[in-house]
């Protein structure tokens, strides 16, 4: 199924790369099969699966909370929401999919700690306040992130952002709905969702990008519609609407700096990227347990995946792809 | 024995019986009951359906604009069988969540020549891709009531996963504007 991927050696490369630019200046999806340059595909495919991976470890902070949540409700929310993720997971790896690269290639990248994902689920959920900042704070810095890539060039990663975007309102509404209860509650309710939001505001920001200077990728995936907006573009998109609504709950933000400047944009003071590059090279302070927890659930449902195809084999005369 | 995620299913929803199953996405699954019950799993966590179809991605046979205007394409061998086929198509650049939609079935010698067929039969839209499939290779789901309720219905009493069940929550940044003072702390 996938199509034809150009290189700048090829003879015909730069005709078709000038007619396949102006499909996407038209407005137009490119679809498993067009024409497409093979850098194109090689950052949608890394884009892609890292986005697949970050939902799937997404679930691992959020997931720990489900047996500890204070009220049926509130659990009812959170499985939800978890189950979600598990299916936004889902949807992206079937995008990469599209592209030629396999179900098992993914996992395997992720498995083995080759592939990346989001640097903000390497960090621990300490409280109960944790679930409803991160609904809030990380829910809402994705949500800017996929609302962009709900516009991107190539038809199945954009459908399965506009799938998704779809269901992380939900995620976004109940962690806001939950801090802004918290907030208003009794002084250790309020001291411990303030403490959350101080340790989540910084990675939230992080979790958005490096500056565009800082950007390698952004100008090509911008020319050819993979991204609409730049990493400090969507950032900004965050912060004017977020500072503003937890200000308003009388909670405070864990930056000085803050302020809104004559335009009415709300500037932040200077990010930690060391602490970035730190977490996303490997070292943050949940990146080994994570990776642990991934492995030990593949490990542990091989007889699962052994035992439903050895059922299939013997029942059904599908051929088994590879 | 080597891992394995299973084969590739794709995914036809369809949302209220008056609307055509359109193409949503694939799981992974052993065999066709597996891919069903993960369709519904991974598709069906809202309201809006009413029936799925499944089919192996590898019986499949697609077709953009773009290669239906560099001419013929060979249509894969394991399908290239007399008999029934069902026709899928696009026909928008419009931001959606979905794929192709069902336009209809037609008895044909090959995928190829289905495709053929359909480009004569079916010219109320222009079509920006194609997919056939042979309708041997299409599971689906029950359609009786008791199995569309099962299966369904629970989505629906779900309320608390749709966005609208919050209300209004807080103060929205648009009322906020204006508005000075970053340091309440
Ligand atoms: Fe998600
Ligand atoms: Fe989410």
């Amino acid at each position: 199924m996938p199509g034809k991927f150009g290189t700048p050696t090829d003879p015909d490369y730069a005709l078709r790369l000038a007619e396949f630019e102006a499909r996407i200046a038209r407005g137009e999806k490119i679809e498993p099969g067009d024409w497409m340059p093979e850098e194109y595909r090689r950052q949608l495919v890394r884009m892609i699966s890292q986005h697949a991976h970050s939902e799937v470890v997404g679930m691992l902070p959020e997931g720990a909370w489900i047996t500890r949540a204070p009220s049926l409700k509130r659990k009812m929310i959170l499985i939800a929401k978890v189950q979600d993720e598990a299916g936004h997971g889902q949807y992206l790896y079937h995008a990469a999919e599209t592209l030629g690269i396999s179900r098992e290639e993914m996992l395997e990248a992720l498995l083995s700690g080759r592939a990346k994902y989001s640097s903000i689920f390497n960090y621990p959920t300490l409280t109960w306040a944790d679930i409803g900042t991160i609904g809030w704070l990380v829910d809402g810095a994705a949500i800017k992130n996929q609302t962009m890539l709900a516009q991107c060039s190539y038809g199945p990663y954009s459908r399965a952002m506009v799938r998704i975007c779809a269901e992380e309102t939900f995620h976004h509404k109940q962690g806001k709905e939950m801090v802004i209860a918290y907030a208003k509650g009794t002084p250790k309710q309020r001291q411990m969702a303030q403490d959350a939001i101080n340790r989540w505001w910084w990675p939230a920001l992080m979790m958005l990008g490096p500056h565009d200077a800082d950007s390698p990728n952004s100008e090509v995936l911008i020319r050819w519609g993979v991204k609409t907006k730049s990493n400090d573009t969507v950032r900004q998109e965050f912060i004017n609407e977020h500072a503003p609504e937890i200000l308003a709950t009388g909670l405070s933000l864990p930056d000085p700096e803050l302020h809104q400047d004559p335009q009415g944009n709300w500037r932040h003071g200077p990010i930690n990227w060391e602490e970035f590059w730190s977490v996303v090279g490997g070292n943050g302070p949940m990146n080994k347990e994570r990776l642990e927890a991934r492995r030990r659930a593949h490990t542990e449902g091989a007889w699962v995946r052994e035992a439903l195809e050895a059922y299939a084999a013997k029942k059904s005369p599908i051929p088994m792809a590879v | 024995m080597s891992d394995t995620q299973w084969p590739r299913w794709e995914v036809f929803k369809q949302d209220t019986p008056n609307k055509p199953h359109q193409a949503v996405g694939s799981v992974h699954a052993a065999d066709p009951l597996h891919a069903l019950l993960t369709a519904r799993n991974v598709f069906v966590r809202r309201p809006q359906a009413v029936s799925l179809w499944v089919a192996p991605a590898s019986a499949i046979f697609s077709v953009t604009q773009e290669e239906l205007a560099e001419g013929p394409k060979p249509s894969p061998e394991s399908t290239g069988v007399a008999g029934a086929y069902l026709l899928f198509r696009k026909t928008s650049h419009k931001r959606s969540m979905t794929f192709v939609d069902y336009v209809g079935q037609l008895e044909a010698p090959s995928p190829q020549a289905a495709l053929e067929q359909a480009l004569r039969q079916f010219t109320d839209a222009e079509a920006l891709a194609w997919w056939v499939i042979p309708a041997s290779s299409v599971v689906r789901s029950e359609e009786s009531p008791e199995t569309v309720e099962s299966w369904f219905a629970p989505a629906k009493e779900k309320t608390y996963k749709q966005q609208s069940y919050y209300g209004v929550v807080g103060t929205h940044t648009s009322k906020l504007r204006g508005r000075g003072g970053a340091d309440e702390s």
